[in-house]
Parts: structure tokens; sequence; C-alpha cells
């Protein structure tokens, strides 16, 4: 088993949600039956960046805010391997921003788990785009006054075809969530997993998750747009977790002529 | 002897369709023919021109002055005027006078065929005539490239043609023009150079962000992907082109950017990646002059020191500057070849000049010949993709395979997992910089052209190897003595073989697209050179034979 000597050790705090979505992820992949072999863990620049080093499968840990990119790269190299990446809220809503908005459009056949902790953990707590107004930083010491960016709304207005939220407190329910996110087969899978930053985040905890999370009514359909976002939009004393929206998009793979055949890679094989 | 044919106008008025009709019209005669455009960064409006130079032998060069000027608005009348040669011929698009021959062509056009648009066509008939060129010929070509619209478009571009040649009247062979030879039928330019060589190469990933003057070779991957099976993307920005490149290489196929300056600029983090990650990425990199934005549509070599040094930290990589369509071709499935070779990222530098020079060329290898990916089958379960090895290229594996593939853009050790361990980091950056050895024993040398004991060497790059070959036949043909050190491989540099190529020239003459001789400064720093002359050009536009033998001349 190659993945690395003592120093692979997790680079996390403990008590971080990190590790809950490591040991789930884990426990998803398993049920969803996926090959490891065929499976590529991409990430940027983070704490929630270092996962794909923690496990056993192929990894690119890329640039910060790349790894949608590359992500992107790798699935049109070979369609038949599964891609997930997890990165940070900083990764993929700050830094890889533009890159989130035209992977989305672009319905990439990729999932992406952002561990969303409303912070940046790695280099020590400054304000991410999902920080909520008033965040008190070293840096944003007067309190963050730009609105917080909101992944799923974005997602779908874009009509993406899955934009779920899940959070750490409920790895049952984290785990079904990746599941289904890995089980999507029409394109782009935005799952959005909310966790506590012990260290730098004394507002967003554990328990104040905990305390908020409220799982989507069964009778949603999630094929409705309008009623997907109105779930999206709401934040605050009651937070909605679960599969928001679907969408029926052909996937961008599946748009593109070259790859009618055998993947790119194969197409190369034996030459 | 040559014949220049200017053909000039605003943007939007047909100078591009004529002047490539013309280019496609005298090849077909068996001329030699290489076309140059100058254009402006706009749509509509200005002042844009398209020269298509024929000869009885094979040229290098655009020149300066036209011997036939097609002026389609009174500017490029009254401003071109001046480079006309002495006996040479204007043809203007109105009433004639003061040396102007006038012909209405879209007049002519709407007469003849119910259609200004064809007033392209009327105007290629009139240069036939002039020229004293079968306007026969020239039917026989629109024929065969009018043939999928149907005969009567077929019909309507010979009336045209034919009424061109009519109104040209008595000046039909005024001026002398070369006899047609065997001049090969292939037409080329440096951008579809580079976009077949890459496609015949089997990349199969290609990814672009608009920009002059790239943009060219990227629409002529477009155009042949589904020929060849290549998935073409146009990013939201460069940042994005160059890691969805360098994903599609992790992944195992080859994978090529485009760009210019700015946006290469943009790209500069991620070459960085692919430098530590081991990835073999080709960016075709086409200059312009900027700073910034610059000028958009106009030509310079200014960005050698950058594409040298570009990215952070210290890893290796080559870059090739063709000189010639038929480099353009070649050297792109090189810089694809050592990309593999050493799993390392290739730069290709060229310029707006040489990506819209046409010319015709020995017909280039368009059949599918995908190149050595040198990727290891069948890794083991405890593969390591960074094994440390002499060479320092460690064996490659792409993921699906039995061996997990691990790449990490912060220091790794072996397995490419994540370290802090400073000794490792020693070993892995001592084994990526060891490629370098296998990199220079490998790297082209340059050419020399003109004779062993010539008195003045002229040192060039990339796309000004035909102008500088032009001005080496001139110097030499009026008693001078001159030859020319052509570097196609610009880094790394193997300074052994270069240095027996230099001879004891008494004056070295650095001819470079910038204003700073940055090439003579990179040839200085490998200890091929001392002091040297520079003769540089960086008002945007091309060198030409003429410009560099004045240049010598003093
Ligand atoms: C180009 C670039 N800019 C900045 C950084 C520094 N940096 C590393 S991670 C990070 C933010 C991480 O935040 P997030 O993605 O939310 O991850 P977390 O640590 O919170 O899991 C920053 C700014 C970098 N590595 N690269
Ligand atoms: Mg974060």
């Amino acid at each position: 088993m190659n993945i690395g000597k003592a120093d692979t050790q997790p680079a996390w705090c403990p008590g971080c949600g990190n590790f809950a979505i490591l040991k789930t992820l884990e426990e998803a992949v398993a049920e969803a039956g996926i090959d490891r072999r065929k499976l590529v863990l991409v990430s940027g620049i983070g704490q929630a960046a270092k996962l794909p080093h923690y496990t056993r499968a192929n990894v690119f840990n890329g640039l910060h805010g790349r790894a949608l990119p590359a992500a992107t790269g790798i699935k049109l190299a070979n369609h038949e391997l599964t891609l997930v990446v997890t990165s940070g809220d900083g990764d993929m809503y700050g830094e890889g921003g533009n890159h989130f908005i035209h992977a989305v459009r672009r319905n990439i056949g990729v999932k992406a788990f952002v561990h969303n902790n409303q912070v940046y953990g790695l280099t020590k707590g400054q304000a991410s785009p999902t920080s909520e107004l008033g965040f008190v930083t070293k840096v944003q010491t007067h309190g963050v006054v730009s609105v917080p960016f909101n992944p799923l709304a974005l997602a779908i207005v874009e009509d993406c075809c899955f934009v779920a939220r899940s959070y750490t407190g409920d790895r049952d329910h984290l785990r079904r969530m990746m599941v289904a996110a890995l089980a999507e087969r029409g394109g782009f899978a935005l799952l959005d997993i909310l966790q506590p930053c012990v260290t730098f985040n004394k507002v967003n905890t554990f328990r104040w998750y905990k305390e908020r999370a409220r799982p989507i009514d069964d009778s949603h359909d999630p094929f409705d747009r309008e009623k997907a976002l109105r779930l999206a939009l709401k934040w605050g004393d009651e937070i909605p977790v679960g599969i928001l929206y679907r969408s029926r998009r052909p996937s961008f793979e599946a748009n593109s002529p070259a790859l009618a055949g055998k993947t790119l890679v194969a197409q190369l094989a034996g030459r | 002897m040559d014949i220049n044919v200017r053909v000039a106008g605003e943007a939007g008025q047909g100078v591009l369709t004529t002047g490539n009709l013309l280019v496609g019209a005298l090849a077909g005669l068996g001329l030699h023919v290489l076309s140059s455009q100058s254009y402006m960064s706009r749509i509509r409006g200005g002042l844009n021109w398209f020269d298509v130079r024929i000869a009885d032998e094979e040229l290098f060069s655009p020149r300066r002055t036209a011997d036939l000027l097609v002026a389609l608005t009174p500017p490029a009348r009254d401003i071109l005027a001046e480079d006309l040669t002495e006996g040479g011929m204007l043809l203007f698009d109105g009433a004639g006078g003061d040396g102007a021959v006038g012909i209405e062509f879209s007049r002519a056009a709407q007469e003849a065929a119910g259609s200004k648009l064809m007033a392209n066509t009327v105007a290629a008939g009139a240069v036939f005539a002039v020229l004293g060129y079968d306007c026969g010929r020239l039917c026989g070509y629109l024929a065969t490239q009018f043939k999928k619209k149907g005969d009567e478009v077929v019909a309507a571009n010979v009336t045209c043609a034919r009424r061109g040649a009519e109104l040209a009247g008595t000046h039909a062979g005024r001026i002398p023009a070369p006899a047609p030879a065997a001049a090969p039928d292939y037409l080329c330019s440096g951008a579809e150079a580079i976009g077949l060589a890459a496609a015949a190469a089997g990349v199969k990933l290609v990814t672009a962000y608009p920009m002059t003057p790239s943009t060219p070779t990227f629409t002529y991957l477009a155009a042949v992907a589904d020929r060849y099976g290549i998935v073409v993307e146009q990013a939201e920005d460069e940042i994005a082109a160059v890691n969805m490149i360098c994903g599609a290489a992790y992944a195992g196929v080859p994978a090529l950017a485009a760009t210019s300056g700015g946006g290469f600029a943009l790209m500069v983090e991620g070459l960085s990646l692919a430098g530590i990650m081991e990835l073999p990425i080709v960016i075709v990199l086409g200059q312009r002059p900027g700073p910034a934005t610059g000028l958009p549509t106009r030509t310079a070599q200014q960005d050698l020191k950058f594409a040298l040094s570009a990215g952070h930290g210290e890893f290796v990589r080559a870059v090739f500057a063709p000189g010639t369509i038929q480099q353009c071709y070649e050297l792109t499935r090189r810089a694809l070849q050592t990309a593999h070779r050493f799993q390392t990222p290739v730069l290709i530098l060229t310029d707006e000049f040489l990506q819209d020079l046409q010319k015709n060329v020995p017909p280039l290898d368009e059949s599918p010949r995908p190149i050595d990916r040198h990727i290891l089958e069948d890794p083991s379960p405890d593969y390591r993709r960074y094994e440390v090895t002499e060479s320092g290229v460690s064996p490659r594996a792409i993921p699906g395979g039995e061996g997990f593939v691990i790449c990490d853009s912060d220091v790794h050790n072996d397995c490419g997992n994540i370290t802090e361990d400073l000794q490792t980091h020693l070993t892995q950056q001592d084994k990526r910089m060891r490629k370098l050895t296998g990199l220079t024993a490998e790297a082209l040398p340059p050419q020399r052209y003109g004779p062993d004991d010539a008195g003045t060497l002229l040192l060039a790059w990339g796309s000004s190897y035909g102008p500088c070959r032009e001005a080496v036949d001139a110097l030499n043909a009026h008693g001078g003595s001159a030859a020319m050190l052509h570097f196609s491989q610009v880094w790394p540099i193997n300074a052994a073989g270069a240095r027996q190529l230099f001879g004891r020239p008494r004056r070295v003459i650095s001819v470079e697209g910038n204003c700073t001789g940055q090439f003579a400064s990179v040839l200085r720093e490998a200890g091929l050179l001392e002091e040297c002359e520079l003769l540089p050009r960086y008002d945007g536009l091309p060198f030409t034979g003429e410009y560099i033998v004045s240049g010598v001349n003093g």
C-alpha cells in the first residue's frame, strides 16, 4: 500500500470536522461499490485539501483554487474514472470561484465535496467567502462586511445536476448524501458540507450547526427549481440539509463527440 | 525573380478573402508563394493589408515594398503608395488618376453577378491579368474552391474573375511576373502547422482562452477535432486552461494549451505545478508586443526571458522556437516527445508573424502517428510515482491500474505524498533537476546558414529565420560575407555543440524582435558570447530581409 510514510498522518487539529468527513467518505466509497483503482481524489490547497493523502486512492493534490479544472482535465482524459474533489470553502468558492461557476455550467462529471468551515483554516483564520456578516478575524478586524457567498443557490440557478448540503454533526446523513452524489450519473454534483473549525471559527461550532440543521422534508421534489432555490436561500435559525435540487442535463462528456466511444486515453493505448 | 502583391483596405472589406484567394490560385500555378499580414485590432475600419509574394524559387521572408498594390480605400492608396517599387502599379477601387489605375471592383461584381460580395474575385481576376497569368487557371481554381456551394456560385465567381481580367484592359501583362515553377502545392500557415503536428502526434485535449495570435492554432484544432478525436475546450480563463491540461497529462493523454503573453502570465503557477508534479504538458506561446495588452495583432519576440524564467521555484523545461513552417510542425512534435520523455513542461515560442505566415511547403504528414508517452504498463500495488532514479526520470504510471498514482503540488516523497521532511525535499528536488542533463544532451544544435568563414555572423532565433536567411543571401550577393546561426531550441542550450558553429566572425549581430537583446543575454549566460551588436526591431512589424540588410550596413 503506497500511501506514504509516518508523516502522512493527518495534519488536522483534534476535534476537526475533517476527521468525520474522511471517515464517512471511506464508508460511502465502500457502500457505493467504487473500485478504488478507478477513483481519483482531487484537491487544491488548505486543511481540507489534504484529505486525499490520508486515504487509498489516486490523488491529484494540485494548486490552491484549481482543483476543478484539474479534475475536468482528468475526467476528459478518462471518463471511466470517478472524480471526487475534496477541498475547502476558500479553495472552491474563493480562489476557485470562477472555475466553480464554469464547472457547474459545463456539467462535467465531477463530485465536489466542499468542506465548508466558513473560514480559512490553513492560513490561520481569515474570513472565507462563506463567513457570516460581522465575523471578526485578525484581518477583518471590524467584522466581515461582504455578504456570504451562497454556493447552493448559485448551483441551482446554473441548473446543476445534483445540489445537496450536509454537516459533520450527522455522519449517517452525510454518508447518505455522499452515496447519492457518487451515484449521480448526469454530471456535476455539489455537496456542501458544513464543518466546524475548532481552532479558528468560534461562531459556527459543532453545536451551532447541530442546533440549526433541518433535514429537508421527504415531500420536497428536488426537480422543482423554484422550491429548491427557496430552500437554498434559507439560512440562520434553520438550515436545510439534504438534496435540494436535481436536474436531468446531459453531462459535458455525453455531449463530447470525441468521447462517444472509448475514453481518450484508451484511444491511445497500445500504440 | 519575385513579385509582391499587396491587397489593402479596411477591416471587414475582404482584404483577407482576396489575399487568401490569390495565395491559393497563385500556388496552384506552381509558383512559390509566401503571404503575411498586417492588421489592426478591430473588426471594422482601419488599415489592413495582406501581402502575397510570389517567385520562381523558394521564399523565406516578406518584404516592405510592393510591386502591385490593390487599394480598396483612399487611405490604403495614399498611405501605401510610397512603398511601391519603381515601375510598380497601383490598382484602386474607384476612380483612377494620380498614377492609380481605377477599377470599381464592387460595382463590377454587382453588374456581372448581382452581388458586391464577389468584388474580391473581380480584384483577383484583375491581378491575374496584370501579372500576365492565364485567367483560365484562376477560373479552374475557383471551380474547385466553390464546388461544394454549387454550380451557380462557381459560375458567378468565374464571371467575376473574367470581368476583372477584362477591366485590367491594356494593363494586362504590365508587371513582368515569375514563370510558374514546380513549387509544392501544399499550403500551410505556422498556426496550422503547429495544430496539425499536435493532432497527428496524438494530442487529445486542447484548451485555450482566445487570445491573438494563438487563436488560429486553437481554431484549426477545433476544425480537425472530430477527425482526430480531440476534445477542444474553451476554458473560462488561462488558469483553467493550464490546470485542465495538467489533469489530462496526469491521466495519460498528451495535452496542449495555446495562449499569448498576457494569458501565459496567468498560466505561470500552473507551469510551476507541471514542474513539481512532473507532468508532460505543452504550451504554445504566441508572442505579441507587450507590456500588458500591448499591440494585440502585431508581432514581437519579447517573451523569451519570461518563458525561460516563468514559474516560481526551480524546475526544468525545454523551450522551442520554430523558424519555418516545417519547423512549426517538426518542433511541435518534438516538444510533445520531449515533454513525455522528461515528464516536464515544454514551451513552443512563436509569434504573430509566424502564426499568420503562409507558404507552400512539401506536404506535411497528416496521418495520426501518436508519440510514445513512456507510460509504465501494469504498475504493481507498491508503485511509487517519484521513485528516485539516476536520470531523474521516474517510471510514470497513470491512474486506473493496480498502483495508485499520487501527485502533489506540495513537496512530496517518492510516493507522491505531502511531506515537510527537508531531506526528502532535497532528494526530490535534485532528482527533478537531474533531468536537465538529459534535456541538454538532446537539445537541438543551432543551424548555420552561409559560408564557414563569414566575416559577419547574424544570430537569430525563432521566426526571424526566414528574414535573416534572405538578408544573408542579399549581403553575399553584393560582395558581403555573412552567415546566420539560427536557434530553434532556445532552452536548454548545448553550449559545447553550439560553440563549434560560431566560427571566427569579425562582427556578431544578434537579430531580435525586442529592444533589450534577450537572446544575446541568454547566450552570454551560457558562455557562448561576449560582446555583440544588436539589430533590434520592436515596432510591432516583422523583420524583412531588407530591414536586416540595412541594419547590417548601418
Ligand atoms: C495561490 C495561493 N494563494 C494563497 C495560498 C495560501 N492558502 C493556502 S490554503 C488557503 C485558504 C484555505 O482555506 P480553505 O480552502 O477554506 O481550507 P481550510 O484550511 O479552511 O480547510 C490559502 C489562502 C496558496 N497556497 N496559494
Ligand atoms: Mg475553510
